[in-house]
């Protein structure tokens, strides 16, 4: 099985205009995320004037417990004839950082009114920004929830390949429980880096906050992608119609002329409440349409990265 | 217009299927996905929205598509009057001219006329028309001609009778001419009073659906009449001299005021009594007269009042015979008892209405003008007589006789062969005698052990039997100690029974005559029938009908006919307007229709002198009542039929039958162009996005 395919010729022929392959419309015509992933971040990097900076260290910085996924080379065996434990020995500047992306599996993210439904989208995003997290040498982990975390890739340098395997596996549906997911992840994750989270934030503002707030607690880094269709913003429906809630089935009637006023409204105050509550907590919020192209994402992202100035 | 397949129609309960979508589809055929509810949830929702149909246009559309379907399916069919022009067509006019009594109202006949000759001369070129005059019976006076002058010519002919009306006569002779003219478009007119009573009969009469009926009415708005309802006349016997006491029933209808009238009574044509009377609106008024000396022999009269608008219903005729005595010949067996018949013979002396004689005779004896002059022998428990008497008595049975068989002890024991046991030896005329027993005697059946016998089993309905019927307990509590076994032979009916379903009276016709056969005891000594109350009217009873007085009537109305004494050789008849008739003879007998109300006379031979009988005749009182019936109840109750069993002449031709059929086409042309805006319609403005604005597919399934 080869590991790049295009879908079309004209994949090929873009590439002199790398720019192109931010639109998600083009995106969706490439089935391979590492392909999409090294497209979007050679494109998106393409005319970026200042490189990135990387930092290296080669001090002892301390033992921690072993985890799996971590390298057996760097187990201390010493101090494992010592106590019998595994140990793993950890450096100053082994990475530059260690970055979890959490994106949301549930059903409300399999809508799409477009090319490209939310989930699918948010793959396209999670892979470009674990290509250029790699790029810049930080570790980049990967967990997907629905009601539960469903798949977990461990944060390390070596472990994209993984990770984009792991993300193109990865199923939508069912109800999402984004507070659960979020505060398992936290306790998860022993070292603080930066957690991003791509979602379509289907829960109460403060709840979310909350959860985020215990991941800053924490010492975390947080970037919040907030994924909205724009037939979630517009409500462009006129017709009687009966609605199904794509995570739980449920239906109901509705007369949507009457009421796209009172439902946009409620969706403003929802995405105000959310701005407010998120910047209260020191996360960094990004709404993001899915018919825009991934550079105002990428860049919301670099602009954090960089403006990381710790490394552990 | 019909449908060639009907059963196609039941489709249109599919109609059903595109309401219950349209109520439904939101729910079960496409429901819009959307991420959450969670914001849809919080306002107000309107559900009831759910259950109406938000989109009327487009369902009639679909509901209007399918219904056109179904009737093509159903293949419609015009009728013949629908498809074919009627004015490519000949037409067939029965002309039905009601010429009862009641139409001699005023001025109604005249009317009539008009209105008849109206609708002649509404007959077109190729047109044929029939005239049918009609009362109780119709007859065609002129078949279908499309000769418009005779078919004018033959109401020449007609003229109003005292008869009734009976308009179901009248259809069926137009059914009949119309038979003829299949190929017409038939046309039927009533020109009639439309008197109510006529209508009876019609309610179950067939008439072809095609044939179009109408009615013009002539009857008087004013229908105001006074008539002789009813005479009744009784004997009153003096001892030097008989009575006859008459008396009369007026009755009027709807008069506009109580009108004063003379009454008069006329007996063989002299004036025998008059009243004045008022006759009030609408009700009966009674009118006696003074009885006067009863006329020697037979005596005939009418009663009428001073004439109205309606003169044929103020008088009624009547006849009676002068003398209505009945002679019976008792023959009694030579060992009778002296006191054996004293309970019959006293018990029909009783009474003088017919008043009964009773000659004792012997069995030889039944012969000559004796024999001639009675109306009735009894035989008492003695066997039919032998040789010229017994084939005399055959003969005068035969010819009208009356013949009761009183059977006792004597005829059961002579057992198996009964009455004519001894007459099967006794010559070439016995045979005819002994068949008028009508049944055979095995023995006797002896009730002392248990008290006597009753009679089980009456039938009451049997003229023999009228006295009892709201009294049946008179005959049952009658007992019976002796009687006859006895085996009704064939043609014989057994009219009562005893309690061991042993016959006890038999019935049989013989010709014109009548044999009655007797087993319950009439003595003392077998029985106690004699002891009891039912006795006397039973013997009354017995005597009248047997000797066919049963049911003397002092008129009979039109319509029906007379039957002749079989006695004249020579019958001539006189009828009421004078003329002589003289019936032709058959295996029956003499027949006199009776057209028209009076009084008809009956000789032998020349007609002069005496007549041999006489009989009043009367138009049916219910002409009298001129009620009309509404113009629509007329045909209420017949049975429409279709053409189909006409004539060959109704078959379609194939381009008849085409034209009639081809709706079916362009009807489903029609849907089909339904369908198709339908579909415009459907995926057109709001209705196409709504169905376009559907969730992509999910995440991974290319």
């Amino acid at each position: 099985m080869p590991l790049y395919r295009f879908r079309s010729r004209r994949c090929s022929g873009m590439a002199s205009a790398p720019a192109a392959f931010l639109d998600p419309a083009m995106l969706a015509r490439i089935s391979d995320l590492a392909l999409l992933a090294r497209t979007v971040v050679d494109g998106f990097m393409h005319g970026q004037h200042r490189s990135i900076r990387k930092g290296s260290s080669s001090d002892f910085a301390e033992h921690r417990s072993y985890q799996p996924g971590d390298d057996l080379r760097r187990i201390d065996w010493r101090v494992f004839g010592r106590t019998d434990r595994f140990y793993v020995k950890e450096y100053e500047a082994d990475t530059n950082a260690s970055v979890t992306f959490i994106l949301d599996a549930s059903g409300s993210m399999d809508f799409g009114s477009g090319p490209l439904t939310k989930f699918r989208y948010g793959q396209f995003l999670v892979a470009s920004l674990a290509w250029l997290s790699q790029k810049q040498g930080d570790r980049v982990g990967l967990a997907t929830f629905s009601k539960d975390l469903t798949d977990i890739v461990p944060a390390s340098t070596r472990h994209l390949q993984l990770l984009l395997h792991t993300l193109s596996r990865a199923k939508v549906g069912g109800p999402s429980q984004l507070v659960r997911a979020v505060d398992k992840i936290s306790h998860l994750t022993t070292r603080s880096g930066i957690i991003v989270l791509v979602t379509d934030c289907y829960d109460s503002a403060d709840s979310v906050a909350n959860s985020i707030g215990s991941l800053r607690m924490r010492g975390h880094d947080v970037i919040v992608f907030h994924l909205i269709d724009t037939a979630e913003r517009d409500f462009p429906y006129s017709a009687a119609t009966t609605f199904e809630d794509a995570e739980t089935g449920a239906r109901l009637p509705l007369r949507p002329e009457d009421l796209r006023g009172k439902y946009q409204k409620l969706l403003g105050d929802h995405h105000a409440a959310l701005t407010r509550r998120l910047a209260n907590t020191g996360a960094d919020y990004v709404r993001v349409y899915t018919d825009q192209p991934l550079d105002r994402a990428l860049h919301e992202y670099l602009d954090r990265r960089l403006a990381r100035s710790r490394v552990r | 217009m019909g449908f060639l397949f009907p059963a196609f129609l039941a489709a249109m309960a599919a109609l059903s299927v595109p309401i219950v979508l349209h109520l439904r589809h939101r729910d079960k055929d496409r429901p819009q996905r959307f991420p959450s509810l969670m914001f849809l949830e919080q306002l107000p929702i309107r559900t009831a929205q759910r259950r109406r149909v938000t989109d009327l246009p487009l369902l009639l559309l679909r509901a209007l598509a399918l219904a056109l379907i179904v009737f093509a399916f159903a293949r419609p069919v015009f009728s013949k009057e629908e498809s074919v022009k009627k004015t490519e067509r000949v037409r067939a006019v029965v002309v039905l001219l009601d010429r009862s009594m009641s139409m001699g109202y005023k001025d109604v006949w005249k009317t009539a006329l008009d209105s008849a000759r109206a609708v002649i001369n509404t007959i077109g070129t190729g047109d044929r028309v029939s005239v049918v005059v009609f009362d109780e019976e119709a007859e065609i006076i002129q078949a279908l001609t499309n000769d418009k002058a005779a078919a004018l010519s033959s109401l020449s002919s007609a003229k109003p009778v005292s008869r009734g009306t009976h308009f179901a006569a009248a259809l069926r002779a137009a059914r009949q001419v119309l038979v003829a003219a299949p190929e017409a478009t038939s046309e039927v007119v009533f020109i009639t009073d439309l008197q109510r009573s006529g209508v009876a009969g019609v309610a179950g009469l067939d008439l072809p659906s095609s044939i179009n009926v109408r009615s013009i009415s002539v009857g008087s708005k004013e229908r105001g009449n006074s008539a002789v309802a009813n005479v009744e006349v009784r004997r009153i016997v003096e001892p030097t001299r008989t009575m006859v006491g008459v008396q009369a029933r007026v009755s009027s209808r709807e008069l506009t005021a109580e009108r004063k009238a003379k009454v008069t009574l006329m007996l063989n044509g002299r004036p025998s009594g008059t009243r004045d009377v008022t006759i009030p609106v609408s009700g009966d008024v009674p009118v006696s007269f003074e009885p006067v000396l009863l006329p020697s022999g037979r005596v005939s009269g009418y009663v009428s009042i001073d004439n109205d608008a309606l003169a044929v219903d103020d008088t009624l005729h009547f006849a009676l015979a002068g003398d209505d005595g009945v002679d019976v010949l008792l023959v009694i067996p030579g060992d009778a008892l002296r006191d054996e018949t004293l309970y019959f013979e006293r018990a029909l002396a009783v009474g003088q209405a017919p008043s009964i004689r009773i000659e004792e005779v012997r069995g030889d004896q039944l012969e000559g003008p004796k024999l001639q002059k009675a109306a009735l022998v009894v035989l008492w428990d003695s066997p039919t007589p032998t040789g010229r008497a017994g084939a005399a008595l055959a003969d005068w049975v035969t010819r009208g006789g009356g013949l009761a068989v009183v059977a006792g002890r004597r005829l059961a024991a002579r057992g198996n062969g009964g009455v004519g046991a001894r007459s099967n030896d006794s010559g070439s005329a016995a045979p005819a005698a002994t068949r008028l027993v009508p049944a055979k005697f095995v023995g006797a059946a002896d009730r002392l052990a248990d008290r006597g016998g009753t009679l089980g089993d009456v039938r009451l309905d049997h003229p023999l039997f009228a006295p009892f019927r709201d009294a049946s307990a008179a005959l049952s509590a009658v007992r019976f100690l002796r009687y006859p076994r006895m085996e009704a032979t064939a043609g014989a009916e057994v009219i009562a029974r005893f309690d061991d379903g042993l016959p006890a009276v038999i019935d049989r016709r013989e010709g014109t005559g009548k044999v009655l056969l007797v087993g319950m005891p009439l003595d003392a000594a077998s029985g106690d029938f004699p002891l009891q109350p039912a006795f006397l009217p039973f013997l009354k009873r017995m005597v009248l009908y047997t000797a066919g007085r049963d049911a003397p009537r002092l008129w009979r109305t039109t319509g029906q006919s007379w039957l002749l004494p079989a006695s004249l050789k020579e019958p001539a008849v006189t009828i009421p307007d004078g003329s002589i008739v003289r019936p032709p003879r058959d295996t029956v007998g003499s027949t006199v229709a009776l057209n028209a109300a009076g009084v008809y006379s009956v000789y032998d031979g020349k007609v002069q002198g005496e007549p041999k009988d006489l009989l009043a005749v009367n138009a049916p009182a219910t002409e009298s009542d001129l009620t009309p019936v509404d113009a629509k109840e007329l045909l209420i109750g017949v049975r429409q039929t279709n053409d189909s069993t006409a004539s060959a002449g109704d078959v379609p031709t194939r381009v008849e039958t085409e034209s009639r059929q081809r709706l079916w086409r362009l009807l489903l042309i029609a849907a089909v162009l339904l369908l198709f805006a339908e579909t415009v319609f459907a995926n057109r403005g709001w209705r196409g996005t709504a169905t376009r604005m559907k969730a992509v597919l999910p995440a991974g399934s290319e």
